[in-house]
């Protein structure tokens, strides 16, 4: 039963990605970028699940460490979703990374500025990479999100910004689909990244009590 | 055929990245900086506009690759760790 679940979720996910893929394509050009701005459909949801799943790492590693003493068992389990998120969440920050420079080199005509957004996420990408410091890596997560208020190269929030900010309605429909298309996506993985860290954990369970009885 | 689907796999990735490169690679030339002196706004955008869909195309190829080149890591990690059990259950 649980694998047809895992089944039907996933040819979700993949027709998801079908859908807003095409929506991405098909949305009107903009007037000052052309094509390249359609790199906002990858870049900004992959920054969003990343984010997302480094808080999950968080609340992982908070779980693991409240939980060791007293119930081993259940420590490892939060402990694999700690391992996951971050994993996962490297994944989707890595994207972020490249697609953001190829987006930004048609948008300024650079690749990287030492902005306070990109160093903080590119920082932020080096701390989970040196992993998996679960804990401290999360404080990272809201450095990055006030280091989009503070002017610099990197344009300032599209939601949530000064007056100016926003989307046309014509641009946000594709793009909140590809939200939701990544977000599934970025579960799937997650979930595929757990169950092999469960397996893992337990077979090494399974070695260190043969190693004992032996 | 599970070698062969795990080959496809692994190559799928390495064949987006390289495309990604390729469509860099061959995208036209820039325009010069003082483009206005020799060209009118509508000719610099045609000019313009297929180095913009190489850029795109690149940025989408590349988040492929990467997600499937995970996947791909993943499913090899996977079939180790299978290995290790299945060896581990023989020694029981």
């Amino acid at each position: 039963m649980k694998k047809i679940l895992f089944g039907v979720y996933a040819a979700i996910c993949i027709a998801l990605l079908v859908w807003a893929f095409e929506l991405a394509v098909n949305a009107p050009a903009e007037m000052m970028q052309g094509d390249a701005y359609r790199i906002i459909f990858y870049h900004v949801p992959s920054a969003t699940v990343a984010f997302t799943f480094f808080a999950i790492s968080m609340a992982g590693s908070i779980g693991y460490l409240v939980l060791r003493e007293k119930n081993a068992a259940k420590a490892l389990a939060w402990d694999a979703w700690a391992v996951s998120g971050a994993e996962v969440g490297i994944v989707f920050c890595t994207v972020v990374l490249v697609t953001g420079p190829l987006w930004g080199y048609r948008a300024w005509g650079i690749w990287w500025a030492w902005d306070a957004r990109l160093t903080t996420t590119l920082l932020l990408w080096l701390i989970y990479v040196s992993y998996l410091l679960g804990i401290f890596g999360g404080i990272g997560v809201p450095i990055v999100y006030i280091a989009n208020r503070i002017p610099g190269q990197h344009p300032g929030p599209v939601f949530g910004g000064d007056r100016a900010s926003g989307m046309a309605p014509e641009i946000l429909r594709p793009f909140l689909w590809n939200m939701a298309a990544w977000l599934f996506w970025g579960i799937l993985v997650l979930i595929l990244r757990h169950r092999f860290e469960l397996k893992q954990q337990a077979i090494a369970a399974a070695e260190a009590e043969q190693s004992l009885n032996a | 055929m599970k070698k062969a689907v795990a080959q496809i796999a692994a190559l799928v990735p390495i064949a987006l990245l390289v495309f990604a490169l390729y469509s860099l690679y061959a995208a036209p030339a820039e325009p010069p900086r003082d483009w206005r002196l020799h060209m009118t706004q509508e000719q610099h955008d045609l000019m313009v506009a297929p180095i913009d869909h190489a850029f795109r195309v690149a940025a989408y190829s590349v988040t492929w690759a990467i997600q499937l080149g995970y996947l791909a890591w993943l499913g090899l990690k996977w079939s180790g760790l299978k290995r290790v059990a299945g060896r581990a259950s023989n020694q029981n």
